[in-house]
């Protein structure tokens, strides 16, 4: 019998056979000299000098400096985001007067201040974290005040004749009411930590493994270079999976929900 | 009466930051190189206008952007249809997707480099590359998830592939291929920004960062607000234009919430 | 002296389009101990509002609402409002057991048998005992309304104000609602005041049915129904007094849309 679960399956493998066969088409036409070499050496000589330079351990320090900078924004803006943005779909007077504000600042590019806050904090880690933050707060501010605009007003009023006091609404009912579109706002400003994480080290940065790449480059050292790419690659891979894991748990019964009314 | 108060409390807000501004700049001499008043900034900013140094690196990064925003929404909207209908095409390209997908698009920027040196060419490049994606991956998630009954219907009305096409999928999946299209406009702005920064001698992002090394803060300002302004602008216009296309759209989500 | 009293009620609300809207224009009745007293009306009579403002949850513009001979500023500890709108109402991220319990929770209260006994017989009792630990979501709309009305009454409040609480579930499944909300209310022996536009379900559920004409409401005909308990769908609903009961009411409402201007 072929169910359909085979038949996915089964493309599947012939999608990683086709990634095979484009990696080994490199590796082909690199060994044949048919690309230049200086700037796309063999994908194995990449992949054991990736190796080589995982043991040996000091990218690993830069990885960390990196992340610490990137983690830490991204939890203050969490936090930050999520309380201004409950004041904010819960009050409406607050929404009504800050909105045009926030619809002037928000389409501004935030690469475009880092010279600014270089002026003002320096070269330094704050500069950095100070850029994440600035980036992280917009999707997890818009989605928490459209999350929490977005509770049924039966609901608030179900809780209030329960007896709920103001802040037993807010716990028991509009944080978790509010929490898959929050969730939602999580999961975009994963990917833009790491975004600008890999700019600001570009821009203005002596550390980090965004500025390992570039300097790789400027310095012509091809293999550091896409070494260092591979890594970002798994740091993007893995925040991605830790995000789904976590957020699964956090609203396995939204996921649950959305199935069910799908179908 | 309420509207009133939200007028009287935004024009408040906006004021009180103006004169934050103003007399926290005024108030520190000594800071003035770092921040200076805003009465300050706008004169030089309109200087550097009327010079043309602004204007012409504004029109360098906007001729970039608009070459890459085209470039990426081609890629993106035919690779997205394709992708998303044929099945055997989206499963061969989906394990490549997924590999290069959750990697920072700026970390492309010195492969960018590698391969087209600094002229304009990278820059548009690596913005094609970041802006592709949204379009590509909206597209195809709008064009799988175009309503069987509604291909069913074309089938029984006797629609060709081509007909089926152009006439049911793409219209079914112009939300998702506009919401692409919305989130890649933010996404070129900020990737022609850094790739000037990091490696041009023109466009808005190089003048930013040039002005703010060599200490002209009230030029780096006039940039940046100029900049915002743009953004703004941009995303108005956008919007507009999205309002009017889709107005059957938000319509009949309006009906579906009630 | 009744538990609840209303006297010279009247709200009316802003409206963008329409400017200020008279949703209730003087109203007064009472509801007494241990009565289930029915409010019918048609559609869009300003009951909802009027329930808003008798659960504490909505300011009327006017008049008093009294509970026990308190006047009501917030919702009352002893009063729960259920809502037609199951599907809103209960909570999508809590079990059928954990969305019975909330009100416990929130009102930290405590049963000398248990909480945990005590929750388990009232979903016993409402015949979900199979069901604790499904999600709402999971379950069918009648089912659903069976857990909001078990969650209100697990607080054991003195009165319940139910707001067309069968108005979206199909026949069937609105008889055996009917009949175990009956059950209930004996069990549990407290007030109930029921809003609905179904004249029947009116008469078969209740004491005393109060009738309102249209917007803005009045009470236009109070009647009090003497049928038997326990009442039987098909007996109770054939009987000459439940018949002239429907008669009237019908006439006095149609008399009153007629009056009134559309």
């Amino acid at each position: 019998m072929r169910g359909p679960g085979r038949l996915q399956a089964e493309s599947r493998l012939w999608g990683y056979l086709f990634l095979l066969g484009l990696l080994a088409l490199w590796e082909v036409l690199a060994r044949a000299e048919m690309v230049n070499t200086l700037l796309f050496p063999r994908v194995s000589l990449i992949l054991t000098y990736l190796g080589k330079l995982l043991t040996a351990g000091d990218i690993l320090a830069q990885v960390a400096i990196s992340l610490a900078r990137s983690l830490s924004a991204y939890l203050i803006a969490a936090l930050f985001a999520i309380s201004l943005g409950i004041v904010m779909g819960y009050y409406r007077v607050v929404y009504e007067v800050v909105e045009p504000f926030m619809e002037m600042l928000r389409p501004m590019p935030i690469v475009a201040l880092i010279p600014v806050i270089i002026l003002f904090l320096g070269l330094g880690w704050q500069m950095k974290v100070f850029i994440i933050f600035l980036a992280c707060v917009w999707p997890i501010l818009l989605n928490t005040i459209d999350g929490v605009r977005g509770i049924d007003a039966v609901l608030v009023h179900t809780a209030r004749t329960l007896g709920a006091s103001p802040m037993q609404l807010l716990r028991y009912v509009i944080l978790p009411a509010a929490l898959p579109v929050i969730v939602t706002g999580l999961r975009i400003s994963v990917a833009t930590s790491l975004i600008l994480m890999v700019i600001s080290e570009m821009i203005g940065g002596m550390n980090g493994i965004g500025f390992f790449i570039l300097n790789a480059q400027r310095k012509m050292r091809v293999l550091d270079m896409f070494a260092g790419i591979i890594i970002l690659g798994g740091i993007g891979y893995l925040f991605n999976f830790l995000f789904r894991l976590a957020s699964n748990r956090l609203i396995h019964w939204h996921l649950g929900m959305t199935r069910l009314t799908r179908r | 009466m309420r509207k009133l108060w939200v007028y009287l409390l935004r024009t408040l807000l906006f004021a009180l930051c103006v004169a934050a501004w103003e007399l926290g700049a005024r108030g520190n001499p000594e800071l003035t190189e770092f921040f200076p008043p805003l009465s300050l900034i706008f004169p030089t900013a309109v200087q550097s206008i009327a010079q043309g140094e602004l204007p012409r690196h504004l029109g360098s990064s906007l001729a970039t952007f608009l070459k890459a925003y085209a470039l990426a929404a081609f890629i993106g909207l035919t690779g997205g249809v394709l992708l998303g209908r044929w099945r055997w095409l989206f499963h061969l390209f989906e394990p490549p997707i997924e590999l290069l997908r959750p990697l920072p698009t700026p970390a492309m920027i010195p492969i960018a480099i590698l391969i087209f040196g600094i002229d304009e060419s990278m820059r548009i490049a690596i913005t094609v590359y970041a802006c592709t994606w949204p379009i590509l991956l909206n597209t195809i998630d709008g064009v799988r998830g175009a309503e069987p009954v509604l291909i069913h219907t074309a089938h029984t009305f006797g629609a060709s592939e081509r007909q089926l096409l152009l006439k049911v999928i793409l219209r079914a999946a112009s939300p998702q291929m506009v919401t692409g299209l919305r989130i890649s406009l933010g996404i070129a702005l900020i990737l022609v920004v850094t790739s000037e920064m990091i490696a041009a001698v023109d466009g808005i992002g190089f003048y930013i960062l040039e002005t703010a090394r060599n200490f002209e803060v009230a030029e780096m300002f006039g940039a940046v607000l100029v900049l915002a302004l743009l953004g703004y602008l941009l995303n108005k216009t956008f919007v507009s234009l999205e309002g009017r296309a889709m107005a059957w759209y938000y319509g009949s989500k309006k009906r579906e919430a009630r | 002296m009744p538990l609840l009293e209303v006297r010279n009620l009247r709200h009316t609300y802003r409206d963008a389009k329409r400017g200020d809207v008279l949703a209730i224009r003087d109203l007064s009745f009472s509801v007494n101990q241990g009565e289930f007293i029915s409010l019918v009306g048609p559609s869009g009579c300003g009951k909802t509002t009027m329930l808003m403002c008798l659960a504490g949850l909505l300011r009327p513009s006017q008049g008093v609402v009294l509970l026990d001979g308190q006047a009501v500023a917030g919702p009352p500890d002893n009063l729960i409002l259920v809502f037609q709108e199951y599907n809103k109402s209960l909570m999508p991220w809590r079990t059928v057991l954990q969305n019975i319990s909330f009100g416990l929770e929130i009102k930290k209260l405590t049963f000398p048998e248990g909480n945990r006994h005590h929750l388990e017989r009232l979903l016993k009792v409402v015949g979900l005992s199979d069901f604790a630990g499904r999600y709402p979501w999971e379950l069918s709309g009648g089912m659903q309304q069976r857990v909001a009305i078990a969650r209100a009454l697990a607080c054991k409040p003195e009165i319940l104000l139910m707001d067309e609480p069968f108005g979206s579930v199909d026949a069937q499944m609105r008889f055996e609602l009917e009949d175990s909300l009956l059950m209930l209310w004996q069990e549990f022996a407290i007030t109930i005041l029921f809003v609905t536009h179904d004249i029947d379900e009116a008469i078969y559920l209740s004491d005393r049915v109060l009738v309102s004409g249209r917007r803005p409401s009045e009470i236009v005909e109070e009647r009090a129904v003497g049928l038997r308990r326990p009442r039987d769908q098909v007996r109770t609903r054939s009987h000459p007094e439940f018949v002239e009961h429907r008669t009237r009411i019908y006439e006095m409402m149609r008399t009153f849309s007629e009056q009134s201007p559309a």
